[in-house]
């Protein structure tokens, strides 16, 4: 349901790439130093001092001359001008590296997009030759090849070119693979499109972005194989590339003449080269396939709090389990203004009471849902309000105060329970881990009995204490988290839509669990889910949220019998009730908000078939409608 | 040939080999993922496929596409059969039959624009130089509800809202002017709030062109109003299929009812007993023995371990497959 | 059951690829030009008769394989001769018996040769790999755990540099920095030293290991570091992370018990991936530092045109590349639960 917040590969058109690659530094760095190497490549003749070529008037007083005015980098084994060889060292060694390179780009786009698309058989024959060429050491294979030939420019980039064709061949077949996989290549099938065509319009323009990347990379291995090659005297003797220089160098006495200039020159080229590359390589990699830059451990902000604006109002009564006043979470947006993910969210936990927490995708529940224990990503701040858990104010804790209430006192059954267990430690382990973390008293022996008590809770055989994740199904995953997140005896769940991804009769197994659980151990439950159905057959009380605002807050009656706020009262059209099968189902037309660009009103007055002026100019406030229900809506002013 | 067998399927079978491959022997081990359907679709008709995932409905989608060849049975569109067709008599056939797609994120190619994506079907049938090419394009984008079509030609499918996105895979798909969609859990990654406008967007294409769906999904809930017949699926076999109001009011089969017990029905003052089946449906590979469903069945009898049920007419348009049903 | 099979795939395919590289070492060294004798024996003086001799010696006046007299240039034989009297039998019987002929250059067994400097090469990539992988797996968890700090950056930067850096060039810079600081430039111990005690002995070895070993751990640490910073950046933003920081363990317990395995899980396929290129690195810094070992040899053998040598150091490269490959393979499968079990 989130899917909607998690732009997957968007398309990197060229200007798209740029706007992005621009801000890259290492990228940025990394290109002009390329740049900078081949225009000093192509101006070669220009820039060197002397002719290369001319040996005339070398005496011996100028071998191994020390940097001066006449040879600003000294002069060579051969009395010539380092400088001079340098540069044009430049071209040679560029040269090869970009031939060899593109020979074997050549060679393994073919093979992988070949093994990628067609599969099976040919597939099968390709990757393990490929899988042979990876473990053959290739420095010793080129050497073998190369003093059994005759080294040459030509040879060497050929050498090169047939051995570095198996990193490129293995990343485009599993980019192939990748885009073979997703639908809309299936899609272009059933329009009767051809194998060629979907090669050429829909896996290429995919793999390209790829094949880039591993083609900087390529290049700087090609060019880092030829000075090696040269190095151990294998290069072309009539070409003078950098490696060739410090073969010469090495082989002929700069070290015990302390000619350090003639072996540090060549080698800064080839380090000048290799970076730009290598940086070049990584700014791409990150600006076609971008990550988070954060995680989760990374320290979360300091939470402020705004006493102004602060409800004085204390709650009356009895006081609850779990009180969340005036909560508002912001996300830091990289100098924008930030996104306001939840604003001035109230509601009350009762023991043994279930809320459920009603929305879309990004309207701020899981946020919401996040910060009751301050597990926010490092951008989330909580600019107000207040957590109170049995009294004590969670948000003014600190990390290590916190540790201690986190799951003994409040815990979480997470939602797609397959990424929220560790895939190489045993269920059993990730259960007793968390009952040693905080009943640090627990006698040893009974662990094991107790985890087994725990999944026999769930309804999970004993036996399967001792087996890992990917050995449950999907269901009993869920089941797992849920008596993981039981094992410290804690007084509140929250329920992260714990049956989002399962099918109808494993959902339907799941909520009567706990349900069961609820009674049986006097459980609170928040209840996040996009689902009205679910709420309506389990909970006690319902806030539903929109756009990171309160909509509406009730006891679950009032919201499906007696809905005030108009968002309610649509999606509760839009949605199906199988006992009025015959009921034409309406949509709220448009779309929720982005959180960083949101209405200056009324967040809903856009979709709102009840707008009116005012809704699109002031954020409404919160009405309180009688007996514990609120609705933020312009028009209920004048009922509260 | 009448016009109520528009699109005929008999006995269709489909097994996917899963045994590995060792170093001496190979021993066959058979998935069932599609094992012995029969279906018929009327012009102009919705049938909703309604099934666990499991069940076969996506596997049964391919074979009707013709993207997987099915092991056994046959498939006729009036009356010629479809079965095994070559690529060239194939290619024809896909500007009748449609398919839209569960996930509108994965459906469309990024590096697209939605120009070239709803154009792309004409020119993979040649006919992308007739001069009512654009109008052609147009007016599937605008059936679609993309209004007016302008403003989306020059866009790229992340520029678009998961609602927008599905109604160019819907129009792409229209734009060949097909005589059956099949629609494969078009609306399951959709927000609550825009599914309805997807769903009602294909009750609509099948008044004004007359198009035949076959919607498959895993919410008995979202067929309501819009379908005509709802067939229900277990383990590769329709169990029960019949009019809407037949299968939702009167279900005859243990896991129909069960299934529609479990829909959560969005008001508290209807909260309700629910039948919830134990464990999790088997895997399609060790299929049980006699009534496929019978180790889940809350009312299964003896007989069930042994005698595998047929299809039993309980009017002129429901059948269901239960011994229970056997007079 | 499942790992009993994984295994054995593992280990057959180990054992094709030998078979593959010890047929490869034979025909590359006859197909592509360069005669072995006329290459190897290049003494002016020696008459035909003398060649002749050393053809026959070497059992090079045989026929290649059945129905190929020679490869290069290729000259039709005859078919009918027995098996066990061509070249590529008589190869391969002697490879059965640890038998790889004997070098032009020496006259001492290929397999002698080689069982010598074997030793010298892996105790320099021993401590070389496992100084690299301690100093980038830390580094590396540094940079991730502190991502988009001045930490991490700066050692973002020397990673990417020391990746940079040709491993000869970066020897040749400590060499000539070494030499003139008094450290030891060649070998692997200085002359005269078997006279002394052991323990004097081994820190001799061990002064003259120090530049080769440095030069080894910075070329490679670069590597690891970047590896383990994005295995265990893409690992620490994993929902379970979440679960275990919602269940009130420490950082330090979350990294101990959650992080590091799972990051370190595909290092060890690329410390395996790795080896090939890592033999590449030592024929260059045992080059440089005239490091006795196999990549000395091979280099040495290259210039001397040595082909007994050179093939026999090519193959048992080979072979221990491949071997090392397959006990990644085998570590990994004890350490992914998901190898073992369905």
């Amino acid at each position: 349901m989130e899917a909607q917040m998690t732009t997957t590969t968007t398309a990197p058109r060229f200007q798209e790439f740029w706007r992005v690659f621009r801000n890259n530094y290492m990228g940025l760095v990394g290109f002009m130093m390329l740049v900078v190497a081949i225009i000093v490549a192509i101006l070669a003749p220009v820039l060197s001092p002397y002719d290369p070529s001319s040996t005339l008037n070398v005496t011996t007083t100028d071998i191994y001359n020390p940097p001066s005015a006449a040879h600003w980098l000294g002069t060579d084994d051969a009395g010539q001008d380092v400088l001079t060889n340098f540069i044009f060292g430049a071209r040679v060694s560029l040269t090869i590296g970009f031939f060899a390179a593109f020979i074997s780009l050549v060679i393994g786009g073919v093979l992988g997009i070949i093994a990628g698309f067609y599969g099976g058989r040919t597939e099968e024959l390709i990757m393990r030759f490929t899988d042979i060429m990876l473990v053959i050491p290739d420095l010793p294979l080129m050497m073998v090849v190369i003093a059994l030939t005759k080294p040459s420019i030509f040879n060497i980039i050929l050498v090169i070119g047939l051995l570095y064709w198996t990193t490129t061949a293995r990343m485009v077949r599993s980019q192939t693979l990748a885009v073979k996989s997703r639908k809309f290549v299936l899609r272009a099938r059933a329009i009767g499109s051809s194998k060629r065509h979907i090669i050429r319009r829909h896996i290429l323009p995919l793999v390209l972005p790829i094949l880039v990347v591993q083609a900087v990379l390529v290049v700087s291995s090609a060019v880092l194989a030829e000075s090696t090659l040269s190095f151990l005297g294998l290069g072309d003797p009539t070409a003078l590339s950098w490696g060739q220089m410090l073969n010469y160098a090495f082989g002929r006495g700069a070290m015990s003449t302390g000619a350090w200039w003639a072996l540090v020159v060549p080698g800064f080229g080839i380090v000048w080269v290799v970076l730009g590359l290598t940086l070049l390589g990584q700014g791409l990699e990150q600006v076609l396939n971008p990550r988070l830059d954060t995680h989760h451990l990374m320290p979360g902000r300091p939470v402020v709090r705004n006493e102004a604006n602060e409800d004085a109002e204390k709650s009356t009564g009895k006081s609850p389990l779990l009180e969340v006043r005036n909560l508002s979470i912001h996300y830091v947006n990289n100098g924008k203004p930030p996104a306001r993910a939840v604003e001035n969210i109230s509601f009350n936990l009762q023991e043994g009471e279930l809320i459920g927490l009603v929305g879309e995708s990004g309207c701020g529940k899981t946020t919401l849902m996040l910060s009751l224990l301050r597990l926010l990503p490092s951008a989330g701040q909580i600019v107000n309000g207040r957590v109170l858990f049995n009294g004590r104010d969670l948000t003014a804790l600190t990390e290590d105060e916190l540790n201690s209430v986190r799951w003994s006192g409040i815990s979480i059954v997470f939602q797609g329970a397959m990424n929220a267990l560790n895939p190489v430690r045993t269920v059993g382990e990730q259960i007793a881990e968390a009952i040693i973390k905080h009943l640090p008293g627990f006698p040893k022996e009974n662990l094991s009995a107790r985890v087994v008590e725990l999944l026999d809770l769930v309804g999970i055989a004993a036996d399967h204490k001792d087996h890992f994740p990917h050995q449950y199904s999907g269901g009993m995953r869920q089941r797992a988290m849920i008596a993981m997140a039981l094992a410290c005896n804690p007084q509140v769940i929250v329920a992260d839509e714990p049956t989002t991804a399962l099918d109808v009769m494993i959902q339907a197994q799941i909520l009567e669990l706990l349900d069961r659980l609820r009674k049986k151990l006097g459980l609170a439950i928040i209840f996040v889910t996009h689902d009205l159905g679910v709420v309506a057959e389990m909970c006690d009380k319902v806030l539903v949220m929109y756009g990171g605002v309160t909509a509406e807050y009730a006891d679950v009656d009032v919201i499906y019998n007696n809905p005030k706020h108009p968002y309610t009262q649509e999606l509760l059209k839009a949605f199906p009730d199988l006992t009025k099968p015959k009921k034409k189902l309406s949509s709220i037309p448009g779309y929720p908000p982005r959180l960083d660009a949101l209405p200056a009103g009324c967040r809903f007055a856009p979709r709102c078939p009840a707008a009116f002026k005012r809704c699109h100019t002031d954020p409404p406030s919160l009405h309180k409608l009688g007996d514990g229900h609120i609705a933020s809506c312009h028009l209920l002013e004048a009922s509260s | 040939m009448s016009a109520d067998h528009f699109l005929e399927v008999r006995g269709l079978k489909k097994y996917f080999d899963v045994g590995h491959a060792t170093l001496f022997s190979r021993q066959p081990r058979n998935l069932h993922a599609v094992d012995g359907v029969d279906l018929t679709l009327r012009h102009s008709e919705v049938i909703a496929l309604v099934g666990e995932s499991g069940c076969g409905k996506s596997t049964l989608a391919l074979l009707l596409m013709g993207l997987e060849d099915p092991t056994e049975g046959i498939v006729t569109l009036e009356g010629r059969d479809i079965t095994h067709l070559d690529d060239h008599q194939r290619k024809d056939l896909r500007r009748k039959i449609q398919m839209v797609f569960q996930d509108p994120y994965e459906s469309l190619n990024p590096t697209q624009t939605i120009e070239e994506i709803v154009t792309e079907p004409l020119a993979v049938h040649g006919i992308a130089n007739t001069p009512d090419r654009d109008q052609r394009v147009k007016k599937a984008m605008e059936d679609a509800g993309l209004k007016p079509a302008e403003v989306y030609l020059k866009r790229y499918p992340h520029e678009l809202s998961g609602g927008q996105r599905q109604r160019v895979v819907i129009a792409a798909a229209l734009v060949l002017e097909p005589e059956i969609i099949l629609a494969d859990e078009p609306v399951s990654m959709l927000d609550v709030s825009i599914r309805a406008e997807i769903i009602n967007l294909l009750a609509e294409l099948r008044i004004t062109r007359q198009i035949a769906v076959i919607f498959i999904t895993h919410d008995l809930g979202s067929v309501g109003f819009f379908a005509d017949r709802v067939a229900v699926m277990y383990l590769g076999r329709i169990v029960e299929i019949g009019t809407m109001l037949e299968v939702l009011e009167k279900p005859q089969h243990p896991y129909t009812r069960a299934l529609i017990s479990v829909i959560p029905v969005p008001n508290p003052r209807l909260r309700h007993e629910r039948i919830i089946l134990q464990g999790e449906t088997p895997n399609p590979i060790d299929l049980p023995s006699g009534c496929r469903f019978h180790p889940r069945c809350p009312v299964a009898f003896a007989t069930c371990k042994v005698s595998d049920p047929r299809l039993i007419p309980l009017s002129k348009t429901h059948q269901a497959a239960c011994l229970l049903l056997v007079k | 059951m499942k790992r009993w099979r994984y295994l054995l795939g593992k280990i057959s395919w180990a054992l094709f690829t030998i078979l593959f590289v010890i047929i490869l070492n034979f025909f590359l060294f006859r197909i592509l030009p360069g005669d072995p004798a006329r290459a190897g024996v290049r003494d002016p003086r020696l008459t035909k008769e003398n060649i002749e001799a050393i053809r026959v010696r070497y059992g090079l006046d045989k026929p290649i394989i059945n129905c190929f007299e020679s490869l290069n240039p290729v000259k039709i034989g005859s078919c009918a001769v027995n098996p066990l009297d061509t070249q590529f039998f008589i190869y391969m019987g002697n490879l059965l018996q640890g038998d790889m002929m004997i070098s032009f250059h020496t006259n001492r067994p290929v397999t002698e040769i080689l069982s010598e400097r074997l030793w010298n090469t892996v105790i320099l990539i021993g401590a070389g790999q496992i100084l690299a992988i301690l100093v980038g797996v830390l580094f590396g968890m540094f940079s991730a755990w502190k991502a988009r700090t001045a930490l991490d950056f700066a050692s973002l930067t020397i990673s990417l540099v020391a990746w940079s850096i040709p491993t000869f060039w970066l020897g040749v810079i400590l060499l000539f920095w070494g030499s003139n600081n008094g450290m030891p430039i060649a070998g692997m111990s200085t002359p005269g030293m078997s006279s002394y005690p052991l323990l004097t002995q081994w820190g001799d070895i061990a002064r003259h290991m120090f530049l080769p070993t440095l030069t080894y751990t910075i070329v490679y640490m670069g590597e690891y570091m970047l590896i383990m910073r994005s295995s265990l950046l893409d690992v620490l933003s994993e929902d379970y992370i979440l679960t275990a920081k919602a269940k009130g363990l420490s950082i330090f317990q979350i990294l101990k018990d959650h992080a590091i395995k799972n990051a370190m899980l595909p290092l060890v396929t690329i410390i395996a991936i790795n080896l090939g290129f890592t033999v590449g690195g030592v024929i260059q810094i045992e080059t440089v530092f005239s490091w006795p070992g196999l990549g000395m040899t091979t280099v040495e053998a290259l210039n001397r045109r040595d082909f007994p040598v050179l093939q026999g150091a090519f193959l048992l490269i080979a072979v221990a590349v491949i071997l090392s490959n397959l006990l990644a393979d085998l570590a990994y499968s004890y350490l992914d639960p998901r190898v073992k079990t369905e």
